[in-house]
Formats: C-alpha cells, structure tokens, sequence
C-alpha cells in the first residue's frame, strides 16, 4: 500500500529521484514525522482548518464521527470501512491515507520523470514506513524497475526478516539504512524494535557487499551526544560496503500531522536540531574516513 | 582557445563594487520618479510650428529640438555619461501617444497603489496647457477612430486590450549594434546620402522616400550633436574639477564623446558608451517599451579582446563600466496611464540584454563577457537590465552553475530562452540560418533577430481567453457587458456533450482571434502614419536600403504576436467539465452556471466550487488529460490565426504573420479583474493564471511536472513565447549539489522537453510578507514580476498578493 508519491526529491539518493512512501512500519519510533505511515492498513487524516463544515462525513459516519465544539471528532475505532470515505470531503478537509496500486499503476507514475533521471543520474526511492515490510509485490515493482533499467533505492530500517530482503536482493542499486543507535536497550525504548534483528541484516548486507549507505536520524534525547553519534559512526565505518553517511536532523514538520490522525506525538515537546549542531558528527565521521553529509 | 571550464577559472568572480558604483547606485534607488516636462513642451512648439509639414518632417524637427535643447548634465564618478530627462529617473510626457489621461490622473500621479510619480504644480499648468493643444490630434484617438464600433466596444469591455499600444506605442526592438559599432554615424550618413541620391522625385514613392532619407538625416546629425553636447560638459567640468584623477576622467568623456559623435568607437569604453548613447536616444525618440540592447558579450566582445590584449583595461574595469551602464538604464524612465501601468507593473522598461547562446557555427558563444556582464548584473541588483541567457544543449555546467549563483541573489535574473527550439523554429518560418543564430530576447521572454526584425515581436493585443470561454457557455453573451458581440451555437444548459461545448469554443475563439488582428491592424495603420520612428528605422535592417520607416515594411523580418492571458485556466476549466459534468455528471449543468454566477456564495455553490477545485484534474500536474485540453482548445486559436498578416505584408519583410504569444508581463491581474467566476473554481474578478504557468497553488507535483506540462503546449507554433516562472524558497538550493540537481532539471526541460523560457524567483515568502509591511526597509527587494523584475514595494497589493500566492516549490 502506498501513501505518497513524490517527484523531483533532490535530498533522498543520486540525482532527481521519484520517492514512492509505502504504508506500514514495523517500529514506532517516538519521534516519527510520518505517522501516516505507521499503520498498514488505511488512516484518516483531518484538517480542520479547511474544513467547511459541510457534514458529508457525519451523513456517513454517525455516531463515530460527529461535530462538536473544538470542530470534529472521529472515534476513529469505531469506523470499520474507512474507504467509503474516500470521495466523501468535497473540500479534501477529511481524506483517507494510502492506496493499493498495482505495478503497472506505480511504474506509469514513474516514468514520467524518465528523461529527468536519465539526464541527472536519478531514479526512485522506496520509502515508507518499512518498504521490504511490504508483501511480495514490492519484488515484482523492483523487477519492472530494473526492466525498465531505472536506478533503485530502498530507504530501509532492515527491521524485516533476512527472506523479506533476500527476495529483492538483485533488484536494489542502493541500501539507504536507517542506523539509529548501538544499544539494544535504548534502541528497544524508543523504537518498541529488537536492535539485534537489524544488525544480523546489516552484517550480511556488507557481506554481500552491497551499495549501503548509512542514514543516521539525529534525534534530541535518544542519540544526539557525540558519544552516542561515535558509536555508530564507528560501527559504520567498520563496514566495508559503506563508505557513505548522511546525517538526517530531527524536524518538527510531523506534529501537525499527529493531530490530524488524531494520534498523540511522544516528541512533541522538542525543537528542531539546526546543521550548526551537526558540525562535530560530520567531523568526526570525515576523520574515520567517511564520505557525510546532512541530508542525502 | 582554453576550454570552458578553465575559463570560468580564469573569470574569477567579481563581487567587489567600487565606491562610485555605490555612491551612484544608491542615488538612482533614491531618486523619486517625477515628470519631466521638456521633451513634451518641445515636441509641441515644433508641431505647430511645421504644421505643413509631412509627419516624418516633424518628427525629425522635434527630436533635433529635443536634442540640441533638453538639460543635459554629468553626475560625480560617472563614467558612462547620457541622461534621459532633466533629473534623475524623471519621465518625459510623449503628448503625442496619448493626452487624454493627463488631466484626469494628474492629481493622483503621486497616489497610485503602484508606480507613483511626483509632479509639482508648474508642470501640471504646463501639461494642461499641452494636453489642450494636441487633443484629437493623438495617436490615442486616431488609432480609436479607425476602429469600428465593434472593435472599439469589444475594446472598452476589455476582452481585448490594446491600450498600451495606443498610448505608449511600439519599440519591443533592438537595433543593429554590430553595424552601428563597426561603422560609426558617420557611416549611416554616407549611406542615407548615396540612397538619397538614387532618389527619383517624379512619382509618390521618390517623394515619400526624399522626405524619410531627409529625416533620417537630420535625425542622425542631431544625434551626433547631442554627443558633442556630452564632451562640451565634460570639458567644461575638467576645468572646474579639483581632483586630477577625476579631471583624467572627465577628460576621457570628453576624448569618447567627441570621437563617437561620428566615428566608429577603437576602444571597449567608447563601444559601450555609444551603445548607451544609441539606447538612451531611442528612448527619447519613442514612448514604447522592451528598446533592447540584444546580444551584448559578442558585439562588445571584439573591443573588449583588444583592449586586454593591449592592457588598456583590466576585467575590474570592464565590470566597473558595466555596472555603470545598468544605472544608466534604470535612470530611464516612463510614465504609463494607470490603466496600462495594471499590465505591466513595476514601471518596467524591459531593457534586454541577451548572453550565452551559440556562434552562426553553432559553437558555443558564451566568452569572457558573458561572465562580466553577467557577473556585474548580479553586482547590482536592480531591475534593469533584463538579463537573458540563451541556453543550448552545450553550454558549459560552469556557466550555467554561475547563473545559478547569480540567480540564487534573488533578483529574478537572468532568465532563460532556448536555443534548442528558437533557433530550428525560425529556420523553419524562413529565417535565414544566420540570423536565426543571431537571435536575441526582447524585452521579458520574446525573441527576434536584432536590427533586421520588425517592431513587437511580442506584445500586440492581449486576448483575454476566459471571458471568450464564458462567451461560449451563454450563447455568445458577453455577461460582463450585457453584450452578444457574436451569436453563439447554443446555450451550455443545452449541450448534451463535450463536443458541443468545444464546438461553442471554437465557434467563438476564431471570431475573437480576427477581432484581435482586426484591432491590430488599426493599431498599426495609427503608429505608421501618427509616430513613425526616425532613428529607430535608421538602425534597422533594410529601412535605409527600401527608403521606409519600419512600420511602412522597412525591416528585414516582420513576426508579431499578440498574448493570451488565461491559459491555465482555459485547461482547468475545460476539465472540470468535461470530467464532473459530462463523465462523471457529479453536477447539472445548471448547478454549474448557478454557481459561477453567484460566485461560489452560499453553500449549494461553495460545494460546487470545492468539487471544481479538488475532483477535476489541473494543468501543471503531468496529467495528459486536462493538458490535452488545453492544448485542442489552444490549437484553435493558433490555427485561426494562420489565415491572416500584418499591415507589411508584400510591402518587403519576410515574415509578416502572427504567431501566439503568452507573456502576458503582469495582466494576469487586471485581466482577471474583468473575469467574472469560472469553472476551474476560480472567484470572480480574482487573477488569472499567468503566463503558460500554472494557476497559482494547484501544481501541487513538483517542478518536473509543471515542465511536463508545459512542455506539451505546441511551443512551436508560441514563437511570442512561452513564460514559465518557477518561485523557489531559498532553503531549496543551498549548496552545490542542489544547484548541480537544478542544473540539471533545467537541461532536462530545455535539451529533452525543448521548454522555450525559465526564470525563478528565489525569494522566501517571509521575506515578501514582511517587504508588504515595511516597504521602507526593502526599497531594493526585487522579485521577478513575470517575464521581467520589478521593485517589490512599487508593486500594487494586488499584484503583490499574487507573487506571494504563487506555489512555492521546496526542492
Ligand atoms: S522507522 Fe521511520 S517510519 Fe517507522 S516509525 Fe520509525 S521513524 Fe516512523
């Protein structure tokens, strides 16, 4: 399932790259600024500062979506079929998140842009959410990409079983892994995930060699301390197959969206981390030989 | 020769600004637009003067009085010398145009929500007093006269517009420099001398053509005396002068005016300051607009290669001179009546300066210039010149990426044309190879070939498409007027297909595409006969050759266009019901005209809007479905257009056809004021969308789908040009690599798709919110307008707030 399809992305891999967002994620992680992207099945997403008050989704959803004083509520459990309510907001105030697309749907979209990935070394990026969490159709998307001979990127957190990898190895260009952190505890606090699942994938990805390159969320709390951010440049640099590393500042730009999907945000107390704050990490990673960057 | 990429090495940046420069450029910025009263006074005492005499006669008086008697003077640190009017960034009046709009907006000239103008008591008495004389007399009036009713209500209703020809005239020209540089006016007069003498005086065309080399005559030696006025001030400033290093300065004016004022120019600083001189008289010979200078780092280059060779300059110096030369152009200016000033905001004067490109070999042309001027315009930051850069498949990533540098400034410059479809486009419509190479812009995005291509290559009637598309939803009713200027095919409530409402388009569009040729024609029979241009027609291609102005079939190439203001909305509506009315049938037909005519209030019509607004499909997107649309309903037009030519035609000039045209500068505005709601969701009397782009905030795709979508408009049948303004917040490109992915997007659009123009406005929404605040602190904030920049704090709020609206595309 998808939830977005997004062109001309010039910080996420190689050139002008189309980013497809797949829906589902294994982790929860507390500072998540895609939590449309969490669930695997469809989300509700309301803004009400378009809403116009025209009550076609209470004419559908009583009881469980009703007006009251601070605007809508939707007791979002309560409402079993969430795709009656795709075309049912005149004003897109109240629209249903994600979408069954087929491979040939996906790959129409994409090839829109063929002659900008051709002239700037581009391609496509899978994104979610968790792509290789997805079911088996996500290799065959691979493999039409490929026949189509369009350069690939999976943004991936390896939180996935090694089968759910190795049925698109042959398939993927480029690895953008998500490393978070060294330590299982820490790592299992903020992520509700098992630490050691992702390294065992990460070890026979490098032993593969395949193209990885290392994306590292820098986020307040959890690893922004040089300490924290040395560990897992080390272990980086200690893989041969990565010589690559972006560093990724935690934003407040998901917030709003928490409240739209009537989600309570974890990190919503915390400020944005600035590029300045970075300069240490960058530093750091260059000394051990690799190549960083902010962003991709 | 060095590769290119070691030659950006060796043009190192420069990014030093000279004292002079800023003393001189601060003093222009400060300096309130005023009016000016002697072009005007001296225009008139000569008219009625020499009221026997044949038009051209007077006009060549006129000029020389002006001339020889208008103020001249020098200011501190100057070095290119020449001034427009009696102060700095004063307007002259050309009661000639047009006199009407004097006395009715005199008083509020210093209140208008945008390009206000400071006039005192004295010079509103002298107006008066000239106004009066001339009423009835103007080319206003005589080009209104040979209208018929027809046209002239369809004019008044504003569904065509051609009042900025009427009042301001022509120009949209530039000249042949190249010539004008090798051999100098003295050579001009040699051959005005051995044509005239060839002149057989026993039949109609040997007199018409005895009075015009006569002109041309005078016209010239008044020009050369205007110079020689130059290098007296300066000669008379040397003596007054303390400083020795300014009296050398003073006395090298003098040395270059002097030489110039008949000889060909033998330095770089003489090339540039006769450019100027050429530039600033066309300026005060006609009230147009977009008089550019063409392709500036290839005729000035031979002066420049020998003057380094010879160490007689440095690149500092170059850039210095040049810097110099883009104050001078914005201390030139014009006064527009209210009612053209809302279709080109900013008091803009489109003075083009056109770099980069390819030699007649199709070798890439751009040179050391190119990086001077290019860099000096970026130095300066001021609207004018209009910067452009013609782009080809091999230009150099280095050149390209010091564009983007300057670019990035946020001025809105330079802008890009193609050369990659321009140039197989003009070979095809008969221009020959090298001239097609030769190619310059004009003025925005428009382009011709300088000195051998008619007036208005862009720029004739504005057609405003979508009071033509409600024409075919109501059976020819005109709503706004109360008006059937063409009984239609039907009512929409009684089409029972797409195709008949596009039938009702097509019956309508070609009657208006006539109406705007047939006002056209009237236009240009007024200007040929009421204000021919003298010096303007000397410089250009083979006016000399045939003995006739430009407007009689004097130049070489005659291709014109008109604009069309509305095109994205044109598709969107098209779509909205093709797919919601007919496909779909979401809505009645009924609902729909329900809704539009109570623009969209009350909640029956609010929720049709938002269904037009969210359940149809929007051009800028990529979709083929609303793009084709578009491009069927456009066809249309074009096609029409085919069957007719300008006044010139058999009269000489290759060409003499219309094209389509959609830079339509800032009427997207004003245009849309006149428009009624339509059923793309757009509010009534709100803009319409500008250029070929997107209507603001619905191209929510990206920047590589607007260029899909634009890049599927018949681009070559638009040679008026095809305007695309892409606003890009400044977090967008921030270093290299976004630039290189810009880059690369650009070539993408150009070499693949063959887009026709690009320019971006890097200016973050913040910054233009708190300029709408403070005007004050941001007198010198420039945003580009559409096909050319303009002062943000003198634009109207209206068009202020359309800048601000327009999507802005985070990279
Ligand atoms: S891995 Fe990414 S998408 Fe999944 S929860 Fe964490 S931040 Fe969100």
């Amino acid at each position: 399932m998808i939830f977005n399809i997004q062109r001309y992305s010039i910080h996420d891999g190689e050139g002008i790259r189309t980013i497809v967002f797949f829906k589902g994620c294994p982790l929860r992680c507390k500072w998540c600024s895609n939590p449309e992207s969490q669930t695997y099945g469809l989300s509700l997403m309301y803004d009400h500062r378009i809403c116009k008050n025209f009550g076609d989704c209470i004419q559908k959803g009583k009881p469980a979506i009703k007006f009251t004083n601070e605007g809508l509520s939707i007791d979002r459990a309560n409402i079993k079929n969430k795709e009656e309510f795709r075309d049912i907001c005149l004003s897109k105030a109240l629209t249903v998140i994600g979408e069954d697309l087929s491979a040939v749907e996906l790959l129409k979209e994409i090839e829109k842009d063929k002659l900008f990935y051709q002239q700037s070394g581009g391609g496509v990026t899978l994104s979610g959410g968790e792509p290789l969490s997805q079911n088996g159709s996500v290799t065959y998307f691979l493999d039409e990409l490929k026949k189509n001979k369009i350069h690939t990127s999976v943004e991936t957190t390896l939180h996935v079983t090694w089968n759910q990898i190795k049925r698109c190895l042959g398939r993927i260009d480029c690895f953008l892994v998500d490393l978070k952190h060294t330590e299982k505890s820490k790592f299992r606090d903020y992520t509700e995930g098992d630490l050691e699942l992702v390294m065992t994938n990460l070890k026979k990805l490098n032993e593969l060699r395949e193209h990885i390159i290392i994306r590292i969320p820098v986020i307040p709390g959890f690893n922004h301390t040089l300490e924290e951010m040395k560990g897992i440049i080390n272990l980086s640099a200690s893989l041969q197959s990565v010589d690559e590393i972006h560093f990724i500042p935690y934003h407040t730009l998901g917030s709003e969206k928490y409240k739209m999907l009537g989600m309570d945000y974890p990190y919503s107390n915390h400020k944005a981390i600035s590029d300045t704050e970075l300069t240490p990490y960058l530093e750091f990673a260059k000394l051990k030989g690799l190549n960083a960057k902010i962003g991709g | 020769m060095p590769k290119l990429e070691d030659k950006m090495i060796e043009i190192k940046e420069s990014k030093k600004i000279s004292k002079r420069i800023h003393t001189l450029r601060e003093k222009v910025l400060r300096a309130k637009p005023s009016v000016c009263t002697e072009r005007a006074k001296f225009y008139t005492s000569v008219y009625k003067e020499h009221e026997d005499k044949p038009v051209i006669i007077r006009r060549a008086f006129a000029l020389q009085k002006t001339l020889k008697e208008m103020t001249i003077f020098i200011d501190d640190g100057e070095l290119i010398v020449g001034n427009h009017s009696s102060q700095l960034r004063a307007a002259p009046i050309f009661p000639e145009y047009a006199v009407d709009w004097l006395p009715e907006e005199m008083d509020d000239l210093d209140k208008r929500p945008g390009d206000a103008f400071f006039i005192t008591e004295q010079h509103k008495q002298e107006l008066l007093e000239i106004a009066d004389w001339w009423k009835g007399k103007v080319l206003y009036d005589k080009g209104r006269a040979l209208m018929t009713q027809e046209l002239r209500d369809i004019h008044d209703t504003a569904i065509i517009k051609a009042t900025g020809n009427l009042t301001s005239g022509d120009a949209h020209i530039a000249v042949d420099f190249i010539k004008i540089l090798e051999t100098g006016l003295s050579g001009y007069l040699e051959e005005i001398k051995s044509y005239a003498g060839e002149v057989k005086g026993y039949n109609q065309e040997g007199i018409r053509k005895a009075q015009f080399y006569d002109a041309l005559t005078i016209g010239i030696q008044s020009m050369s005396a205007f110079i020689k006025r130059y290098a007296d001030q300066a000669k008379y400033l040397a003596k007054q002068e303390q400083d020795p290093g300014r009296t050398r300065e003073l006395e090298t004016i003098a040395d270059n005016c002097t030489h110039i004022s008949e000889k060909p120019p033998v330095n770089f600083h003489q090339a540039l300051q006769l450019t100027f001189f050429i530039q600033l008289v066309l300026q005060i010979e006609s009230n147009g607009h977009s008089v550019s200078l063409g392709r500036m780092d290839q005729y000035l280059y031979p002066f420049y290669k020998q003057d380094i060779l010879t160490g007689n300059i440095t690149d500092d110096q170059a850039v210095e001179l040049f810097e110099n030369t883009w104050i001078k152009l914005l201390s030139i200016n014009k006064i527009r009546p209210w009612a053209h000033t809302r279709f080109s905001a900013g008091g803009p004067l489109y003075q083009n300066v056109t770099i980069g490109g390819q030699t007649t070999e199709g070798m890439d042309a751009v040179n050391d210039l190119s990086y001077l001027i290019l860099d000096s315009v970026g130095n300066m930051k001021l609207t004018q010149p209009n910067l452009s850069v013609r782009f080809h498949k091999n230009i150099s990533d280095a050149f390209l990426m010091r564009c983007l540098k300057v670019i990035t400034k946020g001025f809105g410059m330079p802008a890009f044309n193609n050369d990659e479809i321009v140039i197989p486009e003009l070979i095809k419509l008969g221009v020959e190879k090298e001239d097609a190479y030769n190619y310059s812009a004009i003025g925005c995005i428009e382009i011709a070939v300088p000195g051998k291509w008619g007036y208005r290559c862009t720029g004739m009637s504005f057609l405003n498409l979508m009071r033509v598309f409600l024409a075919a939803l109501y059976d020819g009713l005109d709503t706004r007027s109360g008006k059937t200027f063409h009984k239609g095919i039907g009512h929409f409530n009684n089409f029972n297909s797409y195709e008949d409402l596009f039938k009702a388009w097509k019956h309508q569009i070609k009657y208006y595409t006539r109406k705007t040729v047939e006002i056209d024609t009237a236009v240009d029979t007024a200007l040929e006969e009421n204000v021919p241009d003298i010096l303007c027609s000397a410089f250009v291609d083979s006016c000399i050759e045939r003995g006739k102005t430009i407007k009689e079939g004097g130049s070489k190439y005659d291709f014109i266009s008109g604009l069309q203001v509305g095109i994205a909305n044109l598709g969107n509506s098209l779509a909205a019901i093709k797919k919601l009315v007919f496909e779909e049938e979401k809505l009645s037909k009924e609902d729909l005209l329900e809704a539009i005519e109570n623009d969209f209030t009350g909640e029956k019509a609010e929720r049709i809007q938002q269904m037009l607004l969210n359940f149809a499909p929007k051009y800028g997107n990529d979709n083929d479905y609303v793009d084709q649309l578009l491009v069927d309903a456009y066809m249309e037009f074009i096609n029409e257009l085919r069957h007719y030519h300008t006044t010139r035609h058999g009269k000489g000039p290759i060409g003499c056809q219309y094209y389509a045209g959609t830079s339509s500068i800032s009427a997207n505005v004003p245009s849309g004021s006149v428009v009624p709601a339509t059923p793309d969701g757009r509010k009534a009397f709100t803009p319409v969308a500008e250029g070929s782009s997107p209507t603001s905030g619905t191209d929510t795709k990206g920047p590589t789908a607007v260029f899909k979508s634009v890049s599927k408009l018949p681009t070559d049948r638009i040679m008026g040009g095809v305007l695309l303004n892409q606003k890009l917040s400044p977090a967008s490109i921030r270093n290299d690599s976004d630039k290189k992915k810009l880059i690369s997007i650009i070539r993408t659009f150009f070499a693949d798709l063959k887009g026709w123009h690009i320019q971006y406005n890097i200016v973050s929404r913040e910054t233009l919110l708190a300029a709408q605040e403070d005007p004050e602190k941001y007198r010198d904030l420039i945003v580009r307008v559409a096909g050319y920049s303009a002062f943000f704090t003198t634009l109207s709020p209206d068009t202020q707030n359309d800048i601000i609206a327009r999507t802005e595309h985070f990279l």
